[in-house]
């Protein structure tokens, strides 16, 4: 687990079951494939009874756990070719979910964020989430000037596709937009460009 | 608004209605009939009350519509064989008469982020919920109220309800036989439920254990307890370590009414051992702490360093505290 001094980075868990849940969704992307089987090796058999799994297996580092979560007797495993598809199904699940449902996330912190962002908007509350970061911190970000997000970005210094603008990539994360921020790089000084710098990928 | 003495506003009653046989609704205004401090649903005022010569604090729910300022609505259940504040504001009060009261203070708020709000209530429980439905109604949220009452006599307040939202509102035992059912009515509620239950101790629990029953999690239980936990029992004797002074606790009054009729002040705010504002030291204990608050977690409550005055006592040789 990688520590870093941004404060509005969030704390991540470790999936364990959350045995005050009776119906449990486990949302997971790329090597956070891991970290669900981990999972599902905890489980109780009631429990993997009632454990709907989501997997996408898009990943920026090519990690793929499809075959080890295909061993495990859940009620469902569904399979999504992207991290957006995979984000997708979750909201179609949660629109019909009742109370009793404990969620549980992991891969990158972007899909994490996105996912969250769908928990948020079911009023779902951190004592029903755990969230364990998997895979490579890149980060996405949040253009200030035409608001694209950006994917997977691995440096300080980028172009954004939305505006083209030279980006440099903040140490601040937001939680209502899961992203980090992006503002120009020479705004102070035109032409004038920060070093560039790999992320803490 | 309102000018407060000394903290304290003055309130004038200016009706007295009596809604079922033991409660009676007060409607007060300021005494010098400007607009009172604005509160939000679920705010309560600790009401002074002149008894027997002594005053008693009781924490009352504000049921009035927290939009509108210029009143204060708060129901009373007569408890004959309680401290007799309540049997003192049915007894001795008077329309006409003036009152203090605190400012209002919210331990019972309604959640900014639930998608749906569930309101269960017992009897004179209900008392918070008006102020909560009122805020909600105008804010186009989606909530629903079960209420169980004792009886057809003991209705009128749920029949209010009953005609300001409709088929939100489901009464029980009014009729003289219909039962409130916890898990029949907390089962298969969608996600961003939340709900809200004010009533006895024991309908407290039960929807506590049916909604951990059925998987919800604590952040989405939310409760009041109206019952006077009553800090009555064995008198016992407290020092206060700043002073030095030594305080009789007799059997019927908490810890924090003995100290002030001593003449010395401890922060309050709820005094039903909720809030935690009156958490004190424990300096030296001779005996045991009888813990009656909702606030002290367990360990808190073994270690006995901490007491809260508003309702725990002792049964001790000796209590020092640090006030």
């Amino acid at each position: 687990m990688l520590i870093t001094g941004i404060k509005s980075r969030p704390v991540y868990d470790e999936l364990t079951p959350m045995a005050s849940g009776l119906i449990h969704l486990a949302a997971g992307q790329g090597s956070g494939g891991k970290a669900l089987v981990r999972l599902l090796r905890a489980m109780t058999p009631e429990q993997l009874a009632a454990t709907t799994v989501l997997y996408s297996t898009e990943s920026f580092t090519g990690q793929n756990y499809l075959i080890d979560l295909q061993q495990f007797k859940v009620r469902d495993l569904a399979v999504f070719p992207t991290n957006a598809d995979a984000v997708s199904g979750l909201d179609a699940y949660l629109a019909t979910a009742k109370m009793g449902t404990r969620l549980y996330l992991t891969g990158s912190e972007g899909f994490i964020g996105t996912s969250m962002q769908v928990a948020t908007s079911y009023g779902m509350n951190r004592d029903e989430v755990l969230r364990e970061h998997a895979g490579s911190f890149v980060r996405r970000v949040w253009c200030a000037h035409c608001g694209h997000y950006s994917e997977n970005v691995t440096h300080r210094i980028f172009e954004c596709p939305g505006c083209e603008l030279n980006l440099i990539v903040r140490d601040h994360y937001s939680g209502r937009l899961a992203a980090f921020q992006g503002v120009k790089a020479d705004s102070e000084v035109p032409g004038e460009m920060p070093e560039n710098e790999e992320l803490d990928t | 608004m309102s000018e407060s003495q000394h903290g304290a506003l003055r309130l004038r009653v200016k009706r007295i209605e009596a809604v079922t046989p033991e409660i009676n609704r007060y409607t007060f205004g300021a005494a010098d009939g400007s607009w009172l401090p604005p509160f939000s649903g679920g705010s309560h005022i600790t009401v002074l009350i002149p008894a027997d010569g002594d005053t008693r604090r009781n924490a009352y729910s504000l049921m009035s519509s927290p939009y509108d300022t210029s009143e204060y609505q708060i129901a009373v259940r007569r408890v004959d064989d309680g401290k007799r504040g309540s049997l003192a504001m049915h007894t001795n009060v008077r329309e006409g008469d003036i009152l203090l009261a605190g400012i209002p203070a919210n331990l019972f708020p309604v959640s900014k982020h639930a998608r749906h709000h569930l309101f269960i209530a017992g009897g004179v429980g209900i008392t918070p919920v008006f102020a909560q439905l009122e805020e909600l109604s105008l804010k186009g949220s989606s909530f629903e109220l079960h209420l169980a009452v004792r009886g057809p006599e003991h209705a009128a307040l749920g029949h209010e309800l009953k005609e300001r939202y409709g088929e939100r509102v489901t009464l029980y035992g009014h009729d003289g036989e219909s039962r409130l059912n916890t898990m029949d009515v907390l089962a298969g509620r969608p996600l961003g439920t939340h709900a809200y239950v004010c009533g006895p101790t024991r309908m407290i629990d039960d929807v506590v254990n049916s909604a951990h029953a059925l998987g919800w999690s604590d952040s989405n239980i939310h409760f009041e307890r109206f019952e006077d936990l009553g800090s009555t029992g064995d008198p016992f004797s407290v020092t206060l370590a700043r002073s030095g002074a030594v305080i009789e606790v007799s059997p019927e009054q908490s810890l924090l009414e003995a100290v002030e009729e001593a003449g010395h002040k401890l922060p309050y705010l709820c005094r039903g051992g909720a809030c935690g504002e009156c958490e004190t030291e424990v300096l030296e204990l001779d005996g045991t702490i009888d813990h009656r608050d909702d606030w002290l977690s367990e360990s808190d409550r073994a270690t006995c360093k901490l007491i809260m005055p508003c309702v725990s006592r002792a049964t001790c040789t000796k209590l020092v505290i640090n006030a």
